[in-house]
């Protein structure tokens, strides 16, 4: 008998509880993908994408390892030199030239230089990156708060849900506002104490530590805040998930 | 107990499973057979979609890092199969997609076995080994019949301490050392909670330590279906099916 009570009060604690996390500022955005796929694979999306979001909801911080953990030099994967004219005129001039144009859903638009993202409040962060194929190696990023620069514009109209991130390398990647939130959801201009070289994304990269590597994207050209990423694309969030890898790729 | 175990051996003859004369108590119940063959088909797409995975990057390390160049604790190319051959062999999307949705029904399938089996002294009734089958000599006896190739099966259908212990192993230390080595390589859950990365001393060491299980597990169903065979296949097949 005593153990019905308990149990009944186990439920009638941890219920509201739970409600009261999914009311707190979170909207069906933080728990399930811009576009949730059919059958078992879909089920399992969202499960995956809820379970994490409610163990992150108190936007915990990925573990920061120190300096004689870091690989140097780091190792390049995939693109390493984008083919695209514009992305050669630019490196060829030490991206002096390079502008990264903030517009959509944003109080102000506006593009900013790669000195002005400098002069921003920087933050430095020895994480681990960790690609879906099972690799994972530790560097020290230094870079602004992404969060930090859409303030820069003026910050987000209440009509927006995701920012978009377009690349050189002709990738674009939907995030949602509580990845942007995050403290270490940087944009990186430094590795290891130097400038990013070219190998691993420069001008600017993205780095959202608790997702995989292939949401880290490289070679940043544009940012967009939205409010649906339906158009975008095939409409399911990004290029992976257009690819069928998983939009949400904290796993 | 010498007399004891001998005719216990007689007894447990497959000419005897035969036997329609078990006791009731013997027959699985609908909550084991259910979870025993979604247990199966989750298990089959972890184990197909995890080979594809790892043949996209056939490498494994010790530690937090990991990856091509760094130095390895195994590398599929020093036992012949090239990193090329082996990533046309996987496909680490399929892989992936299937690995994560096999691993919630493993999961939640597990979930509903375990609670459902606790509330119904499933596993303290007929998984828990009797007093007197804890003794030395009542394993040695068991384990000479293993050698001699015949079942396990005691009797009157209950399991043999060996099978007992193997599975009580399997299901609370083994299983839940898969589940924390799978998500101890999740960026979003090493997140959550730091813990599993230490518990492990690193990411790859989890994805290696996962690895290794992988062969451990699969070694096991090897077994457990060579018992299966020895106890005759047909009749505990059908049984683990109609519950007769």
């Amino acid at each position: 008998m005593p153990t019905r009570i308990s149990r009944r009060r186990w439920l009638t604690t941890s219920v509201p509880a739970l409600g009261g996390l999914l009311l707190t500022g979170c909207s069906r955005e933080t728990f399930v993908p811009p576009r949730v796929r059919g059958g078992l694979i879909g089920a399992a999306d969202v499960l995956t994408m809820s379970t994490n979001r409610l163990l992150l909801s108190g936007q915990q911080l990925a573990r920061e390892y120190s300096r004689s953990d870091v690989a140097d030099p780091f190792p390049t994967w995939n693109q390493t030199n984008p083919r695209n004219a514009e992305y050669q005129r630019h490196a060829s001039e030490g991206f002096r030239n390079w502008r990264l144009p903030i517009s959509g859903l944003v109080q102000r638009p506006r593009d900013l230089s790669l000195d002005e993202i400098r002069r921003l409040p920087p933050r430095t962060q020895i994480t681990a990156h960790i690609c879906e194929q099972g690799w994972s190696a530790i560097g020290e990023w230094t870079g602004a708060p992404l969060q930090r620069l859409i303030e820069e514009a003026g910050g987000v109209t209440p009509a927006a849900r995701y920012v978009v991130i377009d690349t050189f390398d002709g990738w674009y990647e939907g995030y949602d506002l509580f990845e942007v939130a995050h403290a270490q959801t940087i944009l990186a201009y430094g590795l290891n104490g130097r400038d990013l070289p070219r190998g691993n994304g420069a001008p600017l990269r993205l780095r959202v530590e608790r997702q995989c590597g292939y949401k880290n994207l490289k070679f940043l050209k544009s940012i967009r805040v939205v409010d649906s990423m339906a158009d975008i694309g095939r409409g399911t969030g990004g290029i992976n998930s257009d690819f069928g890898f998983h939009w949400f790729a904290g796993v | 107990m010498g007399v004891d175990s001998l005719s216990m051996s007689e007894a447990r003859h497959p000419a005897a499973e035969t036997s329609s004369a078990r006791p009731s108590s013997a027959a699985h119940s609908y909550n084991v057979r259910i979870c025993h063959w979604i247990n199966l088909v989750s298990c089959v797409y972890l184990l197909w979609s995890g080979v594809h995975i790892f043949l996209d990057f056939p490498e494994l390390y010790w530690g937090h890092t990991g990856y091509r160049g760094y130095p390895a604790a195994f590398r599929l190319a020093d036992w012949g199969l090239s990193w090329e051959e082996a990533g046309a062999l996987g496909d680490r999307r399929w892989g992936r997609n299937y690995h994560f949705t096999a691993a919630w029904v493993f999961l939640i399938n597990g979930l509903v076995y375990v609670v459902w089996n606790l509330y119904s002294s499933h596993f303290r009734n007929r998984m828990w080994p009797a007093r007197d089958e804890r003794t030395v000599a009542h394993v040695r006896a068991e384990l000479r019949d293993h050698l001699r190739w015949r079942s396990s099966r005691h009797a009157n259908g209950s399991y043999g301490t060996l099978q007992k212990t193997s599975y009580l192993i399997l299901i609370f230390v083994f299983v839940p050392l898969m589940i924390l080595t799978g998500i101890a390589q999740s960026p979003g859950f090493t997140a959550a909670m730091p813990a599993l990365l230490d518990m492990f001393g690193g990411r790859q060491t989890a994805r290696t330590l996962h690895t290794i299980g992988t062969v451990v597990l699969v070694l096991f169903v090897v077994v457990h279906v060579l018992e299966v065979a020895a106890a005759g296949f047909f009749v505990k097949v059908r049984s683990m099916i109609t519950g007769k």
